[in-house]
């Protein structure tokens, strides 16, 4: 799903690539937990590295509605949008906290 | 009649779904029961069901629910990322028929 044309999706579709993003991103950021658990620390790292790149892809899509908002086209508001938006902001939070506790964790040898 | 349930972490982006899935299922003249629920209700409602479809939040669960699902003889798995992503019912109710082997 590289270069996505925003202008192909409906809205309602436009969230739901956004939650879909979230949403993967959020999956790998639990399972690096769970590696890390097992004593898996590369495993851990590598899926918090993807889960960073998927982030990437929901950031470029946010960017590119928030880039059309400035230029005067109006996004409709719809409960979907609000429910996208939280996907994305409490996966980013999960993530900057994620990567720091297993930092702390490695650095503790817990 | 097809029973499908859809689980994600609050049940909203997957009961738009349902809803598309519906629609092509009226479309194409099948009945089916398919409706979405939240993470934590999945287990003990897909009792009633043929086959659970799960988004990609909840992606890091597939295994759990396998195992769950597998005392009812059903077939779980992640809704596919362009069924997903498109927000495309067709797709969806189409992955699931496979998931219960046409049945």
């Amino acid at each position: 799903m590289e270069n996505i044309d925003l202008d192909t999706l409906t809205p309602e579709q436009i969230n739901f690539m956004l939650i879909l993003h979230s949403g993967n991103a959020r999956s790998k950021i639990i399972q690096a937990i769970r590696e890390y658990r097992e004593g898996n620390v590369q495993e851990a790292d590598s899926l918090l590295a993807q889960s960073e790149e998927d982030l990437k892809v929901a950031h470029e899509i946010h960017f590119k509605m928030v880039q059309k908002e400035a230029s005067g086209e109006k996004v409709d508001f719809a409960l979907l949008l609000m429910h996208a938006e939280d996907h994305l902001m409490s996966t980013l939070t999960m993530k900057e906290l994620v990567k720091e506790l297993l930092e702390l964790f490695k650095q503790k040898n817990l | 009649m097809k029973k499908i349930l859809l689980a994600c972490s609050s049940g909203m982006s997957t009961s738009l779904l349902v809803t598309k899935m519906e629609a092509h299922a009226a479309s194409i003249g099948e009945e089916a029961k398919i409706w979405a629920v939240g993470q934590d209700q999945a287990k003990k409602e897909m009792a009633d069901a043929d086959v659970v479809l799960i988004g990609p939040q909840m992606s890091f669960l597939k295994g759990e629910f396998q195992k769950e699902a597998a005392k009812y003889g059903i077939n779980v798995d992640v809704i596919d990322m362009m069924a997903y992503g498109l927000a495309d019912g067709k797709k969806a109710y189409e992955q699931a028929l496979k998931l219960m082997g046409d049945k």
